[in-house]
């Protein structure tokens, strides 16, 4: 009997000891916040309850967490609310997405300074001078358990992240699998392996079958909404859509140092029923940003037409880009007048509010005659404003829609040559509805229209748009 | 650069968002550009996608209203 209740107990005990190796690690992970400083209230609320329940979580954003949000973008310190307000919710770690390089590598070494976070990218080569110190990979201590993360950002044919070419002077990026092969040793060192990955979703499928030492991809950049995770080549993947309107929930569960379950589901933050109330009173001093009365220029007479606006408009997209023309749907300038005195930036951002990127093109005379039909008929408010030409639009008295001769001049009024290629810079929303005959369709510039304009009326200093006038509409007679 | 909306083909500007992709596609059916805010866009995979989702070369995706 004796020998019968010891041996019950050694199978209790050890029963109890397998038990005991089984481990969870919970992590909450975000993508392509965009600025959406809004959402913070609520997503420090989940991750507080998160945190009561599991207070080893971890807290991860797989990048694109700046760009998008003008109370973000525009603050003194650009972006220092988003890093600010992730310092408070205690985030352990993002990864660079392209819109990390917004302000530039400087921008960006100051940003990282200020981060109570660390930035895991290994491909994007350190640069002390600047500040941009990522780590390749790092390793976090989960209760016991070891949990390796090695992050990477996407790259164009030029080699860099979808950013504008001068904001990442002096910064070098490799080959993400390429890069990512180097580090593979995490398998050996770590219980988990996490890829932190600013691809996007069909590069994160494609590259999973090339990464069988990696447990679990948190991925971003193409804001996919994918249900909790998904397997693929025996990894799971996430990812949510952007701007915070959820969060993704990961558990994975460690037993004997080996990956024995993973699973994901996604938590709403838009409507979240709680929030966090100091961090929502962050939010709210940020949200009354002074930065936003801030004077760039001075109007010396008042505008007066959207005519004058649009051309102002145009003349800022055309000088600031170094184009020939500039041109925009005339849907694009929201209101018809300013009184004179101060230029500030919140009447930008009421002038072109809605955050359109700069799009430049290489266009032949005739093209660019074709894409001003194009946009007249695809948008709403008539033939476009313009810099760098002068138009006389005649309309079909017949079809008063129709558009019966664009006769174009140059500013000088000499001849318009249709045949000479043009540099020419539109906003993106125009570039989209202009669907014309061309070669180029363009490239975007990164750089929304509104920030281009702030930056030339911060050059100009003074302004006077008083009796300019570039596209004269009338009706044939016939 | 080249994307399918709706398996039509779609030239865009290089650096275009899935947006502007759709605002083209309904330009070219002569649609409303209003549905644009009305639909839903997901890509191959069936996974919707944000308005600003960035496109690629030769990326499809779905629009449905």
């Amino acid at each position: 009997m004796k020998k019968l209740f010891l041996t019950l107990a050694a199978v209790c005990l050890l029963g109890a000891a397998a038990f005991a190796e089984k481990k969870e690690v919970h992590i909450i992970s975000v993508n392509d916040m965009h600025g959406k400083i809004e959402n913070f209230p609520q997503l420090a609320a989940i991750v507080d309850s998160m945190r009561a329940v599991y207070p080893d979580l971890l807290v991860i954003s797989a990048g694109d967490n700046r760009t998008g949000e003008p109370l973000n973008d525009l603050y003194e310190i650009p972006a220092y609310p988003m890093v600010m307000l992730m310092n408070m919710v205690g985030f352990h770690a993002t990864t660079m997405g392209n819109h990390e390089f917004d302000s530039g590598a400087a921008g960006l070494g100051k940003l990282m300074g200020m981060s109570g976070f660390s930035y895991i990218c290994a491909n994007l080569q350190p640069n002390p001078e600047l500040g941009v110190v990522p780590r390749p990979t790092q390793i976090f201590d989960v209760n016991g358990v070891k949990v390796g993360f090695v992050g990477a950002v996407e790259i164009n044919d030029r080699m860099t992240p979808d950013t504008h070419p001068d904001n990442v002077v002096g910064l070098t990026f490799t080959p993400v699998l390429e890069t990512l092969e180097k580090y593979k040793g995490l398998r050996d060192e770590c219980d988990v392996v996490i890829f932190l990955s600013h691809i996007g979703y069909e590069a994160d499928v494609e590259i999973s079958k090339d990464l069988p030492w990696v447990d679990v991809i948190i991925g971003g950049h193409s804001h996919t909404q994918i249900a909790g995770g998904e397997m693929h080549n025996g990894l799971m993947i996430t990812q949510v859509t952007n701007r915070l309107k959820r969060v993704t929930h990961i558990t994975i569960t460690v037993e004997d140092g080996k990956v024995v379950g993973r699973k994901a589901e996604n938590i709403e933050v838009e409507g979240y029923p709680k929030q966090n109330p100091v961090v929502a009173e962050v939010v709210r001093y940020f949200s009354d940003n002074p930065e936003f009365q801030r004077v760039l220029a001075t109007l010396t007479a008042p505008m007066t037409s959207y005519e004058q606006l649009g051309c102002m408009m145009t003349d800022a997209w055309r000088v600031e880009t170094g184009s020939d023309i500039a041109f925009t749907n005339t849907g694009g300038v929201r209101y018809d007048s300013l009184p004179a005195g101060p230029f500030t930036v919140s009447d930008v951002l009421r002038l072109d509010p809605f955050g359109n990127d700069t799009v430049q093109l290489e266009l032949t005379g005739q093209e660019l005659k074709d894409m001003l039909i194009a946009t007249t008929y695809n948008d709403t408010y008539g033939f476009p404003k313009v810099s760098g030409i002068i138009c006389n639009v005649i309309f079909d008295k017949k079809n008063p829609e129709k558009i019966k001769e664009l006769k174009i001049t140059n500013p000088d009024g000499s001849k318009f040559d249709l045949k000479k290629k043009y540099k020419v810079v539109t906003n993106s929303y125009t570039a989209s509805i202009a669907d014309s005959p061309r070669k180029d369709q363009g490239r975007a510039l990164n750089r929304t229209t509104a920030s281009i304009i702030q930056e030339y009326l911060e050059h100009q200093g003074t302004i006077d748009y008083t009796g300019v006038e570039r596209t004269f509409q009338s009706v044939s007679k016939k | 650069m080249n994307v399918q909306v709706n398996r039509t083909v779609i030239e865009i500007f290089e650096g275009a968002q899935a947006q502007h992709a759709v605002l083209r596609y309904l330009v070219r059916r002569r649609l409303s550009k209003s549905l644009l805010t009305q639909g839903r866009i997901f890509d191959a995979w069936g996974h919707e996608i944000g308005l600003d989702a960035p496109l690629h070369e030769g990326q499809t995706i779905k629009f449905k209203k």
